[in-house]
């Protein structure tokens, strides 16, 4: 059979298929249709299917789309209604009425989804153990559903307090408004998010609302489009735990579907630490406007715990309580812009000339340097190759763009084009340290992956700052998200707010919510009570009188001190401290099931004519700290040879990205392609 | 020596990534809700000398105050700074704000010379004297309010000196909470001194300290230029203070702005003497709220150094409500520095219209609820109101924003509250009843918390400002609405007050807690129909109400 995967971007809907018969590898390519996503996804497999791919062999397909985060970006979703609490209409539009942007005072908080005049209240009110306060009173549905009627609302959303602990009202509120509107998407929040945090909750549900119909559309359209190809399998969603879901499970809670395209890059980098027996990563994709980064630990992508859309230093943007992959992104990639600002200092990005006019040497037009023109100004691109030939490079404009830098910091332009590069790179690592060290962890400890069309070009500079056990090439960096799609597995996460004291009582009550949750988990992939589903148990733990807590392994023998004890360690790691006299709350559940399932095998490759010789293909010079031009010899990865250690100065090309290996560090490449590179110290 | 442009940003970047380090340590660690919902805590880097060079800020309060608290420090000690000491002060009358405020100063030496100074200053929820979080809105000494500390080594040789934790420990309420954030202090300071070795291990400290003078020169030439592009001139602005909470008596205000050529002095003379009420704030809290204004106005998003503020001077006598002296109360220091970065502000917003708004609910409108907890222990809550912001030359002003003290400051969620105090939230919304000042572009609205309380025994106290004297409109706008802290009584009566100490409520009482819209921009009769028209349909604006403000609104009769 094959697997596909596709990840519909920005600019490209990429495609990538893996005959498990016959090892041999499909990609492809196109234009992402905005209009349609499925149009491009559709083309894309007609263009794997011209190069051979049988759309009737495909026994899998994973699919990564912008459809969710277009709908919010653009606020093109559905016209939504919100139902809350009696007295708590406002909740959504008062947001945390916080003002990062310190000094600006003109400050704008961020727009509500739902406006004042659709934005409703029910008589209902529990307390915050879930006990009735008042009743509800289905009745005020009725002419809320008259007025939604009226309005043309596609989608309600339903918010009332405390429905983490006690979602009756909110589950018998939506039943009747199912039956009043029943053409209309209703949503409560319970079923996306048993967190606290009302605001949080609310927007949750509002923006889950908002887009559901869409999701729905499309994948039925999708759906339809593939059937008509011939393509009859199980069709799956790229979530942004890092795991996937079936269409229908990512139709009921389209959010999870936000940060798909990044979290199939986390979920392959698991997948190439797991090959390697590295079960901590430390992943980097570098991409045309910025680069996003992430931590994994024991093989498991790390969740972020209070992910908000839309959010800057200076934008509070829209909390949403799904969950989602850590990942810090930063306005640094192969596009960002290199300016001398009002103080004199060499700034790259957070400004991108994006694919349009893209960088100086693309030749359309783009005037300011970027990274891009100064990795072809020091001549890591092979200018006539760049992505497999497709956009032909100008080496003139690139130089050209660079002495606008040059100029001013009065030097040559190798030497700024040197100088981007070390901008660029310092703002990564500090990145890269948000997700580490500022986290508790070393990254000494991690296998460096770097992936993204000028991720591998940069890689082992970065690698060597960062002082990583190995920097890792894995195969097909410039299509990497597709490809860890094909290495993700189904997944779900059970969040809850759950309240005790440590002792041997709330351990005991513990793993007896486990237990629901685990039902829960065994429902939601509908796969039977045998299914073999791996369980990750942790619970949010913190010394009493703390508010931000740890996510802390909780395993069914543990008694007291043997949690205790792990919940000292990783308090430690996390803020360098413990408090032994304080006592211990637990103040949340959270389940990460997973489904074992079969995922992309990483094939051995076949040595047969591979070799040093084969590979070659010629010599380049770069220009490189303290040595300035230096002639590099130029190999193909296709055919490298398998566990031959090559010292640097080398570039590696292949059609989606160029590596760069520095002096004094060794290339090695595994049985299964990949691509290790160390410092030879 | 000079740094080249790569290296000055490579540590700049580095030296802000350190402080936010610092902010995210201190959050989550933290076990006061002053600190980790309010974000009241700030954290800097600063040169041996004690200059300002990078600063992580939850809120305005403590801008530009590291400066001057350090050196008051490093005078103290004259030279008396060992490697191995970290040093505290909380005094509000040498650079600092009020005695909740404790700074951490961790003076970093690398190879035996003293390279940089870290600071952390963060608010205790409780420091002693005469009310639970010790700031009695009736204050009328220092005395009152709580233990002061005046710069003394709280770790000498790294060693935490026990006798001092003693003090402390015994003359708080809550030390276990106290003990945690000192903790979480410490922890900041030394992550911040690890930070700084490894730039020197790599650059050099010749470098870094070249570095440190750039990121103050620079700043510097680029709010001379921001200040010579203002025309020359005095402009001055006039306020009222609703009260000190000792007495009711309106306290009338002035400050006169010079622009001269590419320098601005602030001149608060004039202004009225120090008041018996804790509503005072002492020179560096002056500083600071101008300093704030100061930093909208040349670089709202440039991060925040001492060089920004060479051009800025601010004249004030001694022993005004803005630089009050020892023993006069200043628990309530924000109240009245809040009028000092007001009267700037409202000086300025003519001027550049693209950096201000029109005037706000300004007042922090904090409120203390205190007493016994379901499980039987004492709890404090502590929570500043969100209010309406001012209207802008181009858009309407910011609902429930929180004001110009804060910053990154959340309101507190009502599940959470329930779920840890015996309080009750009946409603959390816009305040319609108020309404905000009419204009082309309107004010932001004011909210409505209200609560029952459902423990016996509890008491509150609050100091409400702007309680009659409204945010101010520009250009033609109207005037806001008021802040108020009403108690509705069982019979449904309200008594309105602003600035109060130990009111005791029992089950069944409610609170409310109003906090008022802001000034609207423009003349009125200019608004446009169609935003009218959605304030009508949003039901933020009544049919009487827009009849009364806009004549072009749509009448009954013509719908």
């Amino acid at each position: 059979m094959i697997r596909l995967a596709t990840d519909v971007g920005g600019t490209f809907t990429d495609l990538i298929g893996y005959d498990e018969v016959t090892g041999q590898l499909f990609q492809a390519k196109v234009l992402t249709t905005a209009h349609d996503q499925s149009e491009g996804v559709l083309g894309a497999i007609a263009a794997a299917s011209a190069l051979g791919l049988d759309p009737a062999r495909i026994g899998f397909l994973a699919h990564g789309g912008t459809t969710v985060i277009n709908a919010i970006t653009e606020r093109k979703g559905v016209r939504t209604a919100l139902v809350t609490t009696a007295g708590f209409r406002d909740i959504l539009e008062i947001g945390r009425g916080n003002r990062p942007d310190l000094y600006n005072l003109r400050f704008r908080s961020p727009e509500p989804f739902v406006p004042r005049h659709l934005r409703f209240e029910v008589r209902e009110r529990l307390d915050a153990k879930g006990g009735v306060v008042t009743p509800l009173v289905l009745e005020d549905l009725t002419d809320i559903a008259a007025a939604c009627l009226r309005e043309g609302v596609e989608a309600v959303g339903i918010l009332f307090l405390h429905s983490y602990c006690n979602p009756a009202h909110e589950r018998a509120a939506a039943a009747a408004l199912a039956v009043l509107l029943p053409s209309v998407t209703v949503c409560a929040s319970h079923e996306i998010s048993r967190e606290w945090r009302e605001y949080e909750r609310s927007n949750t549900v509002a923006m889950n609302a908002y887009v559901q119909p869409i999701i729905r559309r499309y994948f039925s359209r999708l759906k339809a489009a593939l059937a008509e190809q011939g393509v009859d399998c199980p069709y799956y969603a790229m979530q942004s735990n890092g795991g996937i879901a079936t269409f229908a499970q990512a139709i009921q809670r389209p959010l999870t579907l936000v940060e798909s395209g990044p979290a199939g890059g986390v979920a392959g980098a698991a997948r190439i630490g797991s090959e390697l027996g590295q079960a901590d990563v430390l992943y980097l994709d570098v991409g045309g406007t910025t680069a996003k980064c992430s931590l994994i630990r024991n093989g498991r992508p790390r969740l972020d715990t209070a992910y908000k859309m839309e959010h800057s230093r200076i934008a509070p943007g829209y909390p949403v309580q799904v969950p989602v992959v850590d990942i810090v992104e930063i306005g640094a990639g192969g596009g960002s812009i290199a300016t001398i600002d009002a103080r004199g200092a060499l700034r790259v990005g957070p400004q991108s000339a994006g694919s349009q006019p893209g960088p100086a040497c693309y030749g359309r037009g783009g005037m300011d340097p970027t990274v891009t023109d100064a990795l072809l100004t020091i001549g890591v691109y092979d200018p006539a190759a760049f992505s497999g030939g497709t956009v032909p490079l100008d080496t003139g404009l690139a130089r050209q763009a660079i002495t606008r830098v040059a100029g001013p910091l009065g030097l040559t332009p190798e030497a700024a084009a040197l100088a981007v590069l070390d901008v660029a790179v310092a703002n990564m690592i500090n990145a890269l340290k948000l997700v580490t060290v500022q986290r508790g962890h070393d990254p000494r400890d991690a296998a460096f992956v770097v992936s993204g069309g000028m991720g591998p070009a940069l890689g082992p500079r970065l690698g060597r700052e960062m002082q990583a056990r190995c920097t890792v090439i894995p195969p097909h960096p410039g299509i990497f998200s597709a490809w860890g799609m094909l290495a993700a597995r189904p997944r779900a996460d059970f969040r809850t707010t759950w309240f005790a004291p440590l002792d041997d009582s709330a351990l005991a009550e513990a793993m007896a919510q486990f237990d629901v949750l685990r039902a829960e988990a065994v429902a939601h992939f509908g796969r039977g009570d045998r299914a073999a589903i791996s369980f990750d148990l942790s619970v949010d733990a913190r010394y009493r009188g703390q508010e931000h807590g740890v996510l802390c392994e909780v395993r069914p023998d543990d008694a007291v001190g043997s949690f205790a004890e792990r919940f000292h360690g990783v308090h430690i790691q996390a803020y360098t401290f413990r408090l032994d006299g304080a006592p211990i709350e637990i103040t949340g559940l959270h389940l990460e099931a997973t489904l074992a399932t079969e995922t992309i095998s990483l094939g051995r490759v076949d040595p047969a004519g591979r070799g040093l010789a084969a590979s070659r293909k010629g010599k380049r010079a770069v220009w490189l700290r303290d040595q300035g031009w230096t002639t590099c010899v130029v190999h193909e990865r296709a055919l490298l040879p398998v566990a031959e250690p090559m010292p640097g100065p080398l570039l590696i090309e292949e059609p989606t990205a160029t590596t760069l290996v520095l002096p004094r560090q060794v290339l090695t490449m595994t049985e299964t392609g990949i691509l290790l590179i160390r410092e030879a110290d | 020596m000079a740094t080249d442009p790569v290296t000055q940003e490579i540590i700049e970047g580095k030296l802000i990534a350190t402080v936010d380090e610092m902010g995210i340590v201190m959050a989550k660690t933290s076990m006061s809700p002053v600190i980790y919902e309010v974000l009241d805590f700030a954290c800097g880097i600063l040169t041996p000398k004690g200059d300002l060079v990078a600063q992580m800020n939850g809120i305005t309060l403590f801008t530009g105050t590291f400066g001057a608290q350090v050196k008051s420090l490093l005078r103290q000690f004259d030279g008396r700074i060992e490697p191995g000491d970290i040093l505290l002060t909380n005094d509000p009358y040498a650079g600092g704000t009020h005695a909740c405020d404790f700074a951490i100063v961790r003076p970093v030496f690398i190879d035996g010379s003293l390279t940089a100074i870290a600071i952390n200053v963060a608010h205790y929820l409780d420091v002693g004297g005469a009310v639970p979080g010790s700031v009695p809105p009736n204050a009328t000494s220092v005395f009152q309010e709580g233990l002061r500390l005046p710069g003394l080594k709280i770790v000498r040789g790294e060693r935490l000196n026990e006798e001092l934790i003693h003090i402390i420990r015994e003359n708080v309420r809550l030390p276990d909470i106290a003990m945690g954030d000192l903790n979480a202090q410490i922890a900041t300071v030394r992550i911040a001194e690890a930070r700084i070795a490894e730039i020197v291990a790599k650059y050099g400290a010749a470098t870094l300290s070249a570095a440190f003078h750039h990121i103050l020169d620079s700043s510097e030439r680029l709010a001379r230029a921001a200040i010579l592009a203002l025309p020359d001139g005095d402009y001055t602005a006039h306020d009222v203070i609703d009260g000190d909470g000792v007495s009711d008596v309106a306290i009338v205000l002035t400050v006169t702005l010079r622009v001269l050529g590419d320098r601005l002095e602030a001149d608060f003379t004039g202004c009225p003497p120090a008041t018996d009420g804790p509503i005072n704030c002492a020179r560096g809290a002056l500083q600071s709220a101008v300093k704030t204004v100061f930093k909208a106005l040349v670089a709202p998003q440039a991060p925040s150094n001492d060089g920004w503020f060479r051009p800025l001077t601010v004249i004030a006598p001694d022993d005004t409500i803005f630089t009050a002296r020892k023993p006069k109360p200043t628990g309530w220091y924000y109240e009245g520095s809040v009028h000092a970065s007001e009267l700037v502000w409202q000086a300025l917003a003519a001027l550049r219209p693209d950096r201000f708004s029109a005037g706000s609910y300004a007042s922090l409108c904090a409120t203390y609820i205190s007493g016994t907890g379901m499980d039987g222990l004492p709890f404090i809550h502590v929570e500043p109101q969100h209010g309406g912001w001012g209207a802008s030359a181009d858009w309407d002003g910011t609902a429930g924003l929180i004001a110009l003290t804060d910053g990154d400051t959340y309101n507190y969620s009502v599940e959470v509250i329930e779920a840890k105090f015996p309080l009750r939230v009946t409603r959390y919304g816009l305040n319609i009843e108020g309404g905000v000042g009419a204009g082309e572009y309107r004010g932001g609205y004011g909210l409505v918390r209200e609560y029952a309380v459902l423990a016996p025994g509890c008491v509150v106290h609050a100091s409400f400002g702007r309680t009659l004297t409204l945010p101010w409109g520009m250009a033609g706008g109207g005037p806001g609405s008021a802040n108020a802290m009403e108690r509705v009584l069982p019979d449904g009566r309200i008594e309105s007050r602003g600035r109060f100490t130990g009111l005791q409520l029992d089950p069944g009482d409610r609170v409310r807690l109003v906090t008022g819209g802001g000034g609207g921009w423009g003349d009125p009769a200019r608004r446009d129909p169609a935003a009218i028209q959605r304030d009508l349909r949003d039901g933020v604006l009544t049919a009487e109400r827009a009849a009364r403000e806009y004549p072009q609104a749509p009448t009954r009769d013509r719908p």
